[in-house]
C-alpha cells in the first residue's frame, strides 16, 4: 500500500507538465509519401506543431543538372507521384519558352487532355485520402478501383500506367492510336455516373460533414499573402486559377469554369474538388471535340548535342495541389545548370500546416493534411 | 514427441501453411512504388484473396515491403521498423532502385543495392512494378514460405554483425538500441 | 501588357536608384537586377504597394565560373496577371542575405533549404538546421563543385556487373547463358 502511494505521487509529479509529444509519421501519416510531424499537445487540443521532412529527398535536382535537357523527363515525373504530368508540361513548356520552339496546335490539344486525365486520376485518389483519413474506406474501394480505368487509357497513350515521360518539347511523344478518342468518352460517361454515386456516399454521409465543416479554417484575407493555392485557395472564396490568370496551353479556347465555396474549411475545398471532377469531364469531351488533325511533333536535333541559349524561364501549371511551377536556367551547353521545381506542398505542407494545426484536434490531424494536399516527395525532391 | 524427425515436418507444413496465407504487409510505403499499393489492395486486383492486407504496426505485420529507393535518413527507420517486427518475417524489395540504384544510381542520399543492409527475400523490378508483378511477387513469396525457404530473418540473425557493419558505413550517429537475440 | 509593364518600371526605378530592368520578354514577365542590401525593401515595396501579393518562387543558381551565387525572387501579382522577377547576386565565398521571412513566411522553408543546400547564410533565421538532410558533414550539396557521382560510389554498395551503363542484356547472357530472342535483339544497343 505504502508502495502504491509513492507510485501516485510519482505520477502526480510528472503529471503537472501538461503539454505531450506526439509523433505522426513518418511511418504513413495518412498522405501520399512519408513525413512527420511532431505534435505537442494538451488533452487532445494540438498546441504546436513542427514539421519534419527529408524522408523522400533523392537530389532531383543535382541530378538534373547530370542529364541533359531530355533525360531529365524520367526524373521528371516522379517529383509527385500521383500526377506526373503537370510537371513535365511546365518543364517542356519552360524548355520552350527559353528556346522559342514552336509547338502544333493538336500537341496543345493532346497535352490539355494528358492534364485533365492526370487531374481526374488524382481527384480520385483524393476521394480515396480524404476519406481514408476519417475511417471511411468504402470510398477508397470505389474510387481507386475506377481510377484504374483512367490509367488504363494513359497505358493506351503512353505506354505507362503512373510514369508516362509522353509530353516533351516541341509537342507529345506519339499520336492518338486507333479509336482512341471513343475509349475516352466511354470513360468520361462512366465517370459521371460514377461521380453521382460518389456524392451520395461521401457529401451526404452525416459522418463526413460533421467532421470536416468548420475544420482547419484558412481565413480568407490572409490566404494569398500565406501562399495558398489551388483547390485549397478556391475553397477560400477566392478565384484563381492559373489556365485562366496566365493561360498555357489552350485552355483560352476551351468553356469551363472555375468553381469556388465560400468557409475556407475542409468542406469547402471538398466541395471545389468535387465540382472540378465535373468541370474537368467536361474539358476532356470539349478537347476530343475541338482537337484539329495535323502534326503532334515538332522534332528537336539530337538531344546529345541539343544545346539551349544562355537565359532562364520558369513555366507554371495548375495542378490538383494548387501551382507547380519549373525554373530552368542554361549556361548555352547540353545540361542545365539548375533545374528548380516550386510545388504547392512546399507551402502548404511545411509552414501553412503548423500553422493551420494549431488549436485542432488531434483526430483531425490527417484529415487537414489531406486537404491540403501535401505531398512530401514533391516537398523533397 | 515432437522431436521424432517425422512429426517436426508435419508441423512445420502446417506452420508454413499457415503463414502463407496470410500476409501482412506494413503500411509503410518508403518510396514511390506505394502508389501502386492501393490499386493491388482494392477492387480490380484484390490482393487480399492471396491473404495479404495491411497492418499498421510494426509488431503485427510479416512483410516489410520496401517501395523504392531509400534514403538515408528513411534507411534508419526501416532498420529500426524491421528488427521491430516479430518473427515470422519476411522483406520484399520493391522497384529498381531497390536492386540496383534505378536512376538514383548516382544519388548522393539514396542507397544502391538494400541486400547489403536488410535481408531481401523476393524482388520485384521495374519502374514502377505494375499490379501484376507486385501480385507475383506475394505469389513468390507464398511459394518460397510454403517450401521453408523463405529464411531471410535467420540469415540477419546469424549475419547481424557483417549487416551492422554496412549500416553503420551510412549512419554515422548510430543512436538506435541494439537488439539482443 | 507593355503600358503596364513600362509603368512599373517608373515606379521602380523612381523609388530604387540601383534598380536595372530586363524587359526583353515578349510574355507577362519582367527582371529586375538589384544589389543584394536592396532586395528586403524592394520586396516590400511591390508587394505592399504594387499589389504582387503572391511569392510565387524563390530559387539559387550557383555561377562557379563568375564565384557568385544568383537568388531570384518570383512574385505574381493576381491583380495585373503579371510576375516581375528580383535577381541579386551573393558573393560565393561569403553569401549572406537578409532574412525576409517576415514579408512572406512561406519563404523561411526556402531560406532553411539554400542555408542547407548551398551554404547561404541568412542573418536572423531561427530554425533547426537540418532540413532535409541528416548527419550531413560535406560541403552543401547542391554546389556545382561538389560531385554527387562520386561521392555515391565512395559511399554505397553498386550492385556487380552495373558498373557501366550498358546494355543489361548482354550481362544477363554472360551470368546464365540465356539467349535473347530475335524480336528483342533489334532494340539492343
Amino acid at each position: 500500500m505504502k508502495k502504491y502511494l509513492i507510485l501516485q505521487k510519482n505520477i502526480q509529479d510528472k503529471m503537472r507538465e501538461k503539454a505531450t509529444t506526439l509523433y505522426l509519421g513518418p511511418q504513413h501519416p495518412g498522405i501520399t509519401g512519408n513525413m512527420m510531424v511532431r505534435l505537442k499537445v494538451e488533452g487532445d487540443t494540438i498546441v504546436k506543431a513542427t514539421t519534419e521532412v527529408g524522408y523522400l529527398h533523392r537530389a532531383f535536382e543535382k541530378l538534373q543538372e547530370k542529364r541533359n535537357w531530355l533525360q531529365s523527363f524520367t526524373l521528371l515525373c516522379r517529383f509527385c507521384v500521383p500526377e506526373p504530368d503537370p510537371v513535365e508540361e511546365s518543364y517542356a513548356r519552360a524548355v520552350e519558352l527559353l528556346e522559342g520552339r514552336e509547338v502544333p496546335e493538336r500537341a496543345k490539344y493532346i497535352r490539355v487532355l494528358m492534364l485533365e486525365l492526370a487531374r481526374l486520376g488524382s481527384y480520385m485518389l483524393w476521394y480515396g485520402g480524404q476519406n481514408g483519413s476519417l475511417g471511411l474506406y468504402t470510398m477508397g474501394q470505389w474510387s481507386v478501383g475506377d481510377r484504374n480505368y483512367i490509367l488504363d487509357l494513359f497505358e493506351e497513350l503512353t505506354g505507362g500506367r503512373i510514369y508516362h515521360m509522353y509530353i516533351w518539347p516541341g509537342g507529345v511523344r506519339r499520336d492518338f492510336p486507333e479509336g482512341f478518342e471513343d475509349k475516352v468518352l466511354r470513360t468520361m460517361d462512366y465517370l459521371e455516373k460514377r461521380v453521382k454515386d460518389y456524392d451520395d456516399l461521401m457529401f451526404d454521409n452525416a459522418i463526413f460533414q460533421k467532421r470536416t465543416q468548420g475544420v482547419g479554417i484558412i481565413p480568407k484575407e490572409k490566404a494569398v499573402e500565406w501562399g495558398v493555392v489551388g483547390p485549397v485557395l478556391r475553397g477560400c472564396g477566392i478565384r484563381s486559377d492559373i489556365r485562366i490568370d496566365d493561360p498555357y496551353e489552350v485552355y483560352d479556347k476551351l468553356d469551363f469554369e472555375v468553381p469556388t465555396a465560400e468557409g475556407g474549411d475542409i468542406w469547402a475545398r471538398a466541395l471545389v474538388r468535387r465540382q472540378e471532377v465535373r468541370q474537368s469531364i467536361k474539358i476532356i469531351r470539349q478537347v476530343i471535340e475541338k482537337i484539329p488533325s495535323g502534326d503532334y511533333y515538332n522534332p528537336i536535333p539530337n538531344p546529345q548535342k541539343w544545346t539551349l541559349p544562355k537565359g532562364d524561364a520558369y513555366a507554371r501549371t495548375e495542378a490538383v495541389r494548387g501551382e507547380v511551377g519549373i525554373f530552368i536556367a542554361s549556361d548555352g551547353g547540353t545540361k542545365p545548370r539548375r533545374v528548380h521545381f516550386r510545388g504547392a506542398a512546399y507551402v502548404h505542407g511545411i509552414t501553412l500546416l503548423e500553422n493551420l494545426l494549431v488549436g485542432e484536434n488531434v483526430a483531425d490531424v490527417s484529415a487537414i493534411m489531406n486537404s491540403l494536399g501535401t505531398c512530401p516527395p514533391e516537398i523533397e525532391r | 514427441m515432437i522431436n521424432d524427425k517425422n512429426s517436426q515436418k508435419i508441423v512445420d507444413f502446417i506452420q508454413n501453411w499457415a503463414r502463407k496465407h496470410s500476409i501482412w504487409v506494413l503500411a509503410y510505403g518508403t518510396g514511390c512504388g506505394a502508389i501502386e499499393i492501393p490499386p493491388t489492395m482494392t477492387s480490380r486486383y484484390d490482393a487480399e484473396r492471396l491473404g495479404v492486407r495491411g497492418a499498421a504496426t510494426p509488431r503485427q505485420a510479416d512483410v516489410l515491403l520496401i517501395t523504392g529507393y531509400l534514403t538515408t535518413k528513411t534507411l534508419k527507420r526501416v532498420i529500426r521498423v524491421y528488427e521491430q517486427m516479430q518473427d515470422p518475417k519476411y522483406v520484399i524489395g520493391f522497384g529498381s532502385c531497390t536492386i540496383n540504384g534505378g536512376m538514383y544510381y548516382d544519388s548522393y542520399n539514396t542507397i544502391k543495392v538494400l541486400d547489403k543492409y536488410l535481408p531481401v527475400d523476393v524482388y520485384i523490378n521495374g519502374c514502377m512494378p505494375r499490379p501484376e508483378a507486385v501480385l507475383s511477387g506475394f505469389a513468390k513469396l507464398q511459394e518460397l514460405i510454403a517450401q521453408g525457404k523463405a529464411n531471410g530473418a535467420q540469415k540477419y540473425k546469424d549475419n547481424l554483425d557483417w549487416y551492422r557493419e554496412n549500416q553503420k558505413k551510412i549512419i554515422p550517429n548510430w543512436v538506435m538500441p541494439e537488439y539482443n537475440w | 501588357m507593355d503600358e503596364l509593364k513600362t509603368k512599373i518600371i517608373e515606379r521602380i526605378k523612381a523609388n530604387f536608384q540601383d534598380a536595372t530592368e530586363n524587359n526583353s520578354f515578349n510574355y507577362n514577365r519582367l527582371d529586375f537586377n538589384v544589389n543584394k542590401t536592396t532586395v528586403p525593401s524592394i520586396l516590400f515595396y511591390l508587394k505592399d504597394e504594387m499589389g504582387f501579393k503572391h511569392l510565387s518562387h524563390i530559387t539559387c543558381v550557383d555561377w562557379l565560373e563568375e564565384g557568385e551565387l544568383e537568388l531570384i525572387f518570383i512574385v505574381w501579382s493576381p491583380v495585373d496577371k503579371i510576375k516581375v522577377f528580383v535577381r541579386t547576386r551573393l558573393d560565393r565565398e561569403n553569401p549572406v542575405m537578409d532574412n525576409i521571412d517576415m514579408i512572406w513566411r512561406q519563404a523561411h522553408t526556402y531560406e532553411r533549404e539554400f542555408r542547407e543546400m548551398f551554404g547561404i547564410q541568412f542573418t536572423g533565421l531561427e530554425a533547426p538546421q537540418d532540413f532535409l538532410l541528416e548527419d550531413w558533414d560535406g560541403p552543401p550539396p547542391m554546389r556545382r563543385d561538389f560531385h554527387t557521382e562520386e561521392y555515391a560510389s565512395e559511399t554505397f554498395f553498386e550492385r556487380p556487373g552495373r558498373e557501366d551503363a550498358g546494355d543489361v542484356r548482354e550481362e544477363i547472357i554472360k551470368r546464365s547463358g540465356e539467349e535473347i530472342p530475335d524480336f528483342a535483339k533489334k532494340y539492343s544497343r
